[in-house]
């Protein structure tokens, strides 16, 4: 395993009443867009929350740019990012001062150009003056982005980033991550829109009952097969 | 110590922000304070001469009920969108986070003492004798105790179903020690107790006022001292 | 095997100390009523006070270990050791209770020691009342309790401290002179805590089995 990955997870298990994960080993070395999917409960939430370190595996280890994960944290969560269906904003503060505390948190240089740059991006400027609670769907998704990279991480985790997106704010999101990823952030999502999927993937990572069965680059496997049943799939080219 | 104090104070403004914005929680606080004041004074007027001693007591009930309010909201925040997960992922320290909801919860349960306190010394026919610094410094130090365990809690109930009623249970119980020497001290410093006789053998209470405030200084510090190490094992999932 | 046969001792060590205690080492009642055998209850009453603390130290322990290793024994071990104390803390209460009524008639006042037996009970139900209310992981259920486990130990001397407030009128007001008295304490001390000790480690082993229940099925 290479010593400076990106990404290294050195067989973590982690079981709630029963064993979720079971010695799941994966490697990151240079940037890019990884799709893991899996059917409900395959684990993959339990995945993203491991590496996130919003979970203490059972046993095994994850190191973020040859960091361990658990030892030297607060380095690793500085270059993490996060977005989760939930929107992880305060519905009783605006737009600018949710990304204001963030800022603040992370302890980001240049709070106010870097704020005003994203809010550009996710096409918030308008809304910035609003509270939280008043933005639609769609919106306060845009806003959960800008609220993950505010102190411009290196990999993002996204854990079903589209539910609920309308088109314009699914292609913000696109736009986003492919941005993100062009400028050399590694992206780690899950969704269940396979064909959302594989169109932002550079790898696709399949879990299944515990263990990862399948782990290709997207030029390597058969895009309508792997949409049509990608566990099937899986099984058979594994 | 620059970045834990810079992040200490990010967190406490973004929630008095919060309970500035939304106005939920402190007329609530209030309001229930005046009615477990109200409703103990009139049930204590059946005998008048007990109507001095339900004073401080009640003075306590109300500030940990009201208390309860204030702490359980604080994590409910937080719970709602998630937010907590975005703190977690912050490098911000577990300890960090549980000293800015406490100083939250210190400050609010402060505004409210400052209101209640005078309506329980009308109610109660209450006057002060003693060094009104003492007296804010006990009324301080329990404040800082109740706050210390309903904070904490505050993170755990979350997960349940119950709330604020498990609130209140893990609260009182860890927090009953405290109330003895808390009410023996109001009892000194509102004359009800003659300054005299306190420490004989003369009364159902033994001990001085200057081993009440440090017993509750006491308490203050093993508590917020234990939650502030223990905070991240809860707040982890 | 071994438990059975630890069991089997521990019975005939409660039948026999019970048989000493009102035989040899009976202690005269109250003044007023010296035929009565109610200060027997001593016996059962200071063993359990004891075995309840010391269930609170396993607790402790048992938290702290888990907080530390993760290890699902130690969870069991604090879960054990709180349903336990439970059991000794009511006993405590309930005959301290009997022979403050039948030595000082009432059934109960706060008093330093009545207090923080009180308060032992009220922290152990509590923790089995947290225990059944937390949904979740079990890791995250087991830290929580674990937390409330070392808060709750910590709170114990600060009631002991806080209850030295109160006029105290657990006096004793007899001593155990005669050896029988002495034999018979001595072997209820040692029979209760072995009792006690047999608990834990059976309620112990039957949530680890209860445990291994739920994940295979």
């Amino acid at each position: 395993m290479a010593e400076n990955a990106i990404i290294a997870v050195n067989e973590v298990s982690k079981a709630f009443t029963r064993p979720v994960l079971k010695k799941v080993s994966l490697s990151v070395d240079t940037p890019q867009s990884l799709f893991v999917c899996g059917i409900n409960g395959a684990g993959k939430s339990t995945f993203l929350k491991l590496l996130a370190g919003l979970l203490q595996p059972d046993s095994g280890s994850v190191f973020i740019k040859g960091k361990c994960l658990r030892k030297e944290t607060e380095y690793v969560k500085s270059k993490l990012g996060i977005i989760m269906h939930q929107s992880m904003v305060y519905p009783d503060l605006t737009v600018l001062e949710n990304l204001d505390f963030f800022a603040r948190l992370y302890g980001v240089p240049g709070r106010q150009e870097r704020i005003r740059l994203l809010l550009e991006q996710v096409g918030l400027t308008a809304f910035r003056y609003d509270k939280a609670s008043v933005l639609s769907r769609g919106l306060l998704q845009r806003l959960s982005i800008a609220r993950a990279m505010v102190h411009e991480p290196e990999v993002m985790f996204a854990d079903e980033p589209f539910t609920g997106l309308d088109m314009t704010s699914t292609d913000y999101l696109t736009a986003m991550l492919s941005d993100f990823r062009s400028r050399g952030g590694t992206v780690i999502m899950t969704t269940h829109d396979v064909s959302q999927g594989l169109r932002c993937a550079d790898r696709v990572v399949v879990i299944d009952q515990g263990g990862i069965i399948l782990d290709r680059g997207i030029s390597q496997i058969d895009p309508s097969r792997f949409a049509n049943d990608y566990v099937q799939y899986a099984r058979e080219s594994a | 110590m620059n970045y834990f104090l810079q992040s200490l104070k990010s967190v406490f403004v973004k929630d008095v922000l919060i309970e500035l914005r939304s106005r939920q929680v402190l007329p609530t606080m209030i309001v229930q304070g005046m009615l477990i004041v109200w409703v103990l004074r009139i049930a204590s007027e059946a005998v008048s001469s007990a109507v001095t001693v339900v004073g401080p007591v009640a003075l306590w009930i109300a500030f940990i009920f009201s208390g309860l309010l204030a702490q359980e909201r604080s994590f409910a925040a937080e719970h709602d969108e998630g937010c907590i997960n975005g703190l977690i992922v912050a490098p911000i320290d577990e300890g960090t986070i549980y000293l800015a909801k406490l100083l939250v919860n210190v400050v609010m349960l402060s505004v409210y003492e400052l209101v209640l306190t005078p309506i329980v010394m009308l109610a109660f026919k209450l006057t002060l004798s003693g060094n009104i610094g003492l007296f804010i410094l006990v009324l301080m130090l329990g404040n800082i105790g109740i706050s210390s365990v309903g904070t904490l809690f505050s993170a755990v109930v979350q997960l349940t179903r119950t709330r604020g009623s498990l609130l209140s249970i893990l609260v009182l119980a860890i927090l009953a020690p405290m109330m003895v020497p808390a009410t023996f001290a109001l009892l000194i410093l509102f004359n009800v107790i003659p300054p005299e006789l306190a420490g004989t053998g003369a009364l159902a209470f033994v001990g001085t006022l200057k081993t009440a405030i440090s017993y509750m200084a006491v308490f203050d510090i093993v508590f917020v001292t234990a939650c502030w190490l223990l905070f991240g094992f809860v707040v982890k999932e | 095997m071994i438990r059975r046969i630890l069991l089997f001792v521990n019975l005939i060590l409660i039948l026999a100390s019970m048989w000493i205690a009102l035989t040899i080492g009976q202690i005269r009642g109250p003044q007023a009523n010296p035929d009565s055998v109610v200060r027997n209850i001593i016996y059962a009453h200071v063993p359990s006070s004891i075995c309840a603390m010391l269930c609170f130290v396993v607790l402790l322990v048992a938290s702290i270990g888990y907080l530390i290793t993760s290890k699902r024994t130690w969870d069991l071990l604090a879960m054990a050791s709180a349903e336990v104390g439970t059991v000794f803390a009511a006993i405590l209460n309930l005959t301290g209770s009997i022979f403050s009524r039948a030595e000082w008639g009432m059934w109960w006042t706060p008093s330093p020691r009545l207090v923080s037996a009180a308060l032992l009970w009220f922290l152990c139900v509590v923790y089995l009342i947290l225990r059944s209310s937390i949904a979740g992981s079990a890791d995250k259920k087991a830290r929580i309790c674990a937390v409330y486990g070392i808060i709750a130990f910590l709170d114990v001397p600060m009631v002991y401290i806080s209850a030295r407030y109160m006029q105290d009128i657990h006096q004793p007001s007899f001593s155990f002179d005669a050896a029988g008295q002495r034999l018979a304490f001595f072997m209820s001390m040692a029979s209760i805590v072995l009792l006690g000790a047999l608990l834990i480690w059976i309620r112990t082993d039957l949530l680890k089995i209860k445990n291994r229940l739920e994940e295979h099925f």
